[in-house]
């Protein structure tokens, strides 16, 4: 994958959302992410998979910086973040503006919804675009219900979380997401909460904001889905980008055999 | 039963007195008490060391005292102290200083920042983390996340725990009557020591102050009731329970 960051605005299909370079993150004594290099062309679906532990959660959270990376150099929507180096030349702090301006092109949709229960459905999608945006109440509003009808909970605009089953409150985590009209949509194991009856309503929906062309990263559970619906498909392992391509290039074609292993149930 | 004292333009005017300042005692230490439980909370959740250590050392003092002698010790021992500075009592803020009010209105608003900071500080460090995450993943600045989302949460959290608090200080107000300062109880003292009544003056004054109770229980339940995105998790969370159960196999 080549990166262009000069491209032309009108050539959408090559500009990147994410060019991130030999990132690296640890907890103490241990390392998450080790070198991880990730390029998501705009309009992409990009799904990062993995075992349990493998680093695929903080990747994705490093991308809007509810983690920072150790070391290398990242670019979100066209712009380096500006990261504050030791002379070793490791990350050790960020610009607070830079953060708030990049996470508002940056919505995140949680495992656990993390949507606000002394909120409504309607304050909920509502709250980021007035407060982050300074959108007015009005626009604000008809953003949230035009958004709250893509993912079929605009009748529930005003009843409040605790109210919704799982599968409603992701969908209207979504819709919070959504409202933000981000540059890129990141999703943390959207489904991995859900009882399982629940699971196809909220990949429909996923499922049609890809067929839109939002730039996605998903970090996923799902195999089959991921293989449905991605652009390109990264298998984490043990913090190292063990396998990267096509869905086709890492469920059929991997020459590693922990990735081969790891997508074979679904292969 | 001998209530013919009511007719007394002077025990009347002693009673609305008393009333009256029993209810601004009792709205000025539950709005100071309660600003200070918010500062006191985080400063012992987020505050620095010393800061933090400072928060928990107030809260031990005052909850580990009797507020009477917590009374006693701001108003004969802080205020005879400040009395004696050269110069305070020709200062603008010798009134003030001179006021039993003062006293009384400091210590409880004191006595409620330490038993409500305590009960805040439980509630904020129970609201789940993922909420102000998910604020601060959509660039919310931190002030935001705290004044929108994470104590918007908690007090939602120990609301009735708070409301109760504030019951509870409407009944220590008649500490204040040994301070001198005119409150229901110090009106029932002074008609008590004329006319030779003990009971009736205080079977009155008993009244009054479970008809206060009474209404602001009234109050304190509707506020309860109306806090955003109470009923919800009230109803819905014991029944969740009991309907999920069978559901895992």
């Amino acid at each position: 994958m080549t990166s262009s960051p000069q491209a032309p605005s009108s050539d959408a299909s090559h500009r990147l959302a994410v060019e991130a370079r030999h990132l690296g993150k640890r907890y103490g004594e241990l390392e998450v992410l080790r070198d991880v290099s990730l390029d998501v062309p705009e309009g992409s679906v990009t799904s990062i998979i993995g075992a349990s532990g493998s680093g695929k959660s903080t990747l994705l959270r490093c991308l809007n910086l509810l983690e920072r990376p150790d070391q290398g150099d990242l670019a979100i929507a066209d712009e380096a973040i500006r990261f504050d180096r030791n002379p070793q030349g490791d990350i050790v702090g960020l610009d607070r503006r830079q953060l708030q301006q990049l996470r508002a092109k940056v919505s995140m949709v949680f495992q656990q919804f993390n949507l606000w229960p002394h909120l409504t459905v309607l304050g909920n999608v509502t709250e980021a675009p007035m407060r982050v945006q300074g959108l007015s109440k009005r626009r604000a509003i008809e953003r949230a219900e035009h958004y709250l009808e893509r993912v079929g909970m605009a009748d529930k605009r005003d009843g409040y979380p605790g109210f919704l089953s799982g599968g409603q409150q992701q969908r209207v985590a979504i819709a919070r997401a959504l409202a933000m009209e981000p540059r890129l949509l990141l999703f943390d194991e959207p489904t991995s909460a859900l009882d399982p009856e629940r699971v196809s309503e909220v990949l429909g929906v996923i499922q049609g904001l890809a067929a839109e062309g939002r730039t996605m990263v998903l970090v996923t559970h799902e195999m089959a889905f991921a293989r449905e619906v991605s652009d390109q498909v990264v298998f984490l392992d043990r913090g190292f980008v063990g396998e990267a391509g096509t869905p086709r290039q890492v469920f059929e074609e991997s020459q590693d055999p922990r990735c081969r292993r790891f997508v074979a149930p679904a292969a | 039963m001998d209530f013919s004292w009511l007719q007394d333009p002077f025990y009347q005017e002693y009673l609305i007195e008393g009333f009256i300042n029993t209810l601004w005692l009792l709205a000025v230490s539950a709005v100071g008490g309660l600003a200070l439980a918010v500062a006191v909370a985080m400063a012992r959740l987020r505050g620095p060391r010393p800061l933090a250590m400072l928060a928990k050392g107030f809260t031990v003092v005052m909850r580990g005292t009797p507020l009477l002698v917590q009374l006693f010790f701001f108003y004969y021992g802080v205020g005879r102290l400040l009395e004696g500075i050269p110069g305070v009592q020709d200062s603008v803020i010798w009134p003030l200083l001179r006021d039993p009010f003062f006293y009384g209105a400091l210590t409880f608003t004191l006595s409620v920042g330490a038993y409500s900071g305590e009960v805040l500080r439980g509630a904020l460090a129970s609201v789940p983390a993922g909420e102000r995450e998910a604020g601060r993943a959509f660039g919310l600045t931190p002030f935001q996340v705290f004044a929108r989302l994470w104590l918007p949460r908690a007090v939602q959290l120990c609301l009735p725990t708070l409301t109760g608090e504030m019951i509870l200080l409407l009944k220590s107000v008649p500490l204040v009557s040994t301070i001198a300062l005119m409150d229901l109880l110090q009106a029932a003292n002074i008609i008590r020591d004329e006319t030779f009544l003990v009971y009736e003056p205080l079977m009155l004054i008993a009244g009054i102050y479970l008809a206060m109770t009474v209404v602001l229980t009234l109050v304190l339940r509707q506020v309860e009731r109306h806090f955003p995105g109470m009923q919800p998790t009230r109803r819905r969370f014991p029944l969740r329970r009991v309907e999920s159960a069978p559901c895992k196999h």
